[in-house]
Order: C-alpha cells, then structure tokens, then sequence
C-alpha cells in the first residue's frame, strides 16, 4: 500500500494505492492522526487505486471516520469501485460512509462548505 | 429476515461434511496469511472470484484461525478443506486453539447491531462497528464476521468445540433457500 498526500487550499487528498489490509492498513490511521495534529480539517480519501480492502482496511476507515466526526471535521472517500465496493456493502457501511463518486465531487463539496 | 442470519453452533451440520474437498494445511505464520488464502482461492473457478472477493473473505477465515486460534504460535497449524465449482464455495477452515468462546456474545452483539441498521440510528450504531474483546489488538478490524455472514449465505457454522468454522456460499441464479448442497 503506498500513499500520497496532495493539498488544494485547506483540503488534504490522501490518495491510496496498492491493497489495504491486515499488514498495512494501520497506515492510513496514522497519516489521518499526523494531519488531524497538524490542524487539518478537510480530507478526501481517495481510494481509486485501492485493489483490496478487507476487515482491517474497513477498521481503519471507520477509525479514521470516527476520529474526524468527535473532532467535527470534514471527510469523504472517493472512487469506491469493484472488490472495495463488494467489501464495504457487505459491512452495510456504504450509507454510513461519507462517500462520493470523485475527488472532484468530494473537492466541490467540501469547498462549499467552507464557504458558509 | 436478514436479521435472523446468525452464526450457528452445530459439529454435525452438513456443512462439515469433507467428501469432495481438497485439503491443505499451513503452520500459524500471520505474514503469510493471505498467500495462504491465495492458494486456496486459486483453485476456484474464476467465474465465483469476484476479482479478489473470494480470496478475501477466505482471507478473513485463516487472519481469524491465526490470530485468534492459534494466538500465532508457530507451532500450531490452521487446516483448511474446500471444493469450489462454477455455482458453490465451501469452505473449512480449522485451527487449534481454545474455540471462539465469545460466539454467543458475538450473535447478540450483531442482532444489536443489525436493530440499528433498520431502525437507521446510526449514533447507536457507532457502538457496535467493531466487535472488540480484550484480546483485541489495535489493527484488528472487528468487522470480519459480520461481512462473512451476508456473503456465506449458506450459512457460517462452528462445531462444538468451536475451532472449527465451515461456510458455503451459492454462486447460481436460482438460489435456494437456506443450505443446501450439490448431490
């Protein structure tokens, strides 16, 4: 699993890469800590080049979820396709999650409600 | 009815019936868990792979006969049993350690969590996305089980001593009701 981070304006993109599972999903909550202790307060997770997920991925999505929503941050996961999808619905999480269909979607959302 | 899906508690169910399975045994080596699984989804058809679905949740089965089974002590083993075919996976997987003692707690626990769902209370629901004991480590997602339920849809059994786990998902379009096997 390898990942990324880009910014525009205050809005942190993590782009992830490669399988998310038993042996490296912890990850993806440490990156999310590190900003959330910088000060971030808008992330988009984008999971467009995720190929697998499993219980201890979804684990860490509903770690990091939990941790911006007790903060009352912002977040959305992007790009849920395939496998990933399959993994997520049968968690019966798909409405749960902040998801939207693109990093753009997720960009233009969360920039609107910077604006208020 | 979706509610009513529970793990079962039954050494002599059909499903642990071995006639028609391949066998493969692997020592307690978490590192390797998911090569393990690899090698056991392989032998599937690719029709009943959902890319990587299969191997993922046979994943899911061996990560929980390792880790909570046999606690990763090397020197014990996780056997697995299956057969695959365009229509069915059945899987067996059986570890040697002290049973999922828990598995009761762990059905109320999920009806508790599947009450939230229909009733969309989903503050509620933050309390049981992750089902933890105080063996539960920081990476364990806590969440296998319940997606190992709604994909076996023949069922999820343990025997009594509750090493043993056996799962049979249907793969056809006429799907019938509750477990049923290929004569």
């Amino acid at each position: 699993m390898d990942i990324k981070l880009r910014r525009y304006n205050t809005i942190y993109i993590i782009d992830i890469s490669g399988d998310m599972d038993l042996y490296n999903a912890h990850r993806l909550k440490d990156v999310v800590a590190k900003l959330i202790a910088k000060g971030v307060s808008e992330l988009v997770i984008n999971l467009e080049k995720v190929d697998y997920l499993d219980s201890s991925g979804v684990g860490a999505l509903i770690h990091v979820f939990t941790q911006v929503k007790q903060r009352e941050l912002q977040m959305r996961i992007t790009h849920v396709h395939g496998s990933v999808e399959k993994v997520i619905r049968l968690t019966k999480l798909m409405d749960y999650f902040p998801i939207v269909d693109s990093v753009k979607d997720a960009l233009y959302e969360l920039s609107g409600k910077g604006q208020q | 009815m979706e509610s009513r899906k529970e793990i079962i508690v039954d050494g002599s169910h059909k499903l642990f019936d071995r006639k028609g399975t391949f066998h493969k045994e692997f020592p307690s080596d978490y590192r390797q868990v998911r090569f393990f699984s690899m090698l056991i989804a392989q032998k599937a058809p690719p029709e009943i792979r959902e890319i990587n679905l299969l191997e993922q949740q046979i994943s899911e089965l061996i990560k929980n006969a390792v880790r909570h089974g046999n606690k990763k002590d090397p020197s014990k083993h996780v056997r697995v049993w299956a057969s695959f075919s365009e229509h069915h996976a059945h899987v067996i997987v059986e570890d040697e350690g002290a049973g999922f003692q828990n598995l009761e707690s762990w059905n109320e626990f999920n009806r508790r969590r599947n009450q939230c769902f229909r009733e969309h209370n989903y503050e509620e629901l933050e309390k049981y996305f992750s089902y933890r004991t105080s063996e539960s480590e920081d990476n364990d997602g806590g969440n296998a089980l319940f997606a190992a339920l709604e994909y076996w849809d023949g069922g999820v059994v343990f025997n009594e001593k509750r090493n043993t786990v056996a799962v049979y998902k249907h793969f056809d379009n006429t799907r019938r009701p509750g477990i049923s096997r290929e004569e």
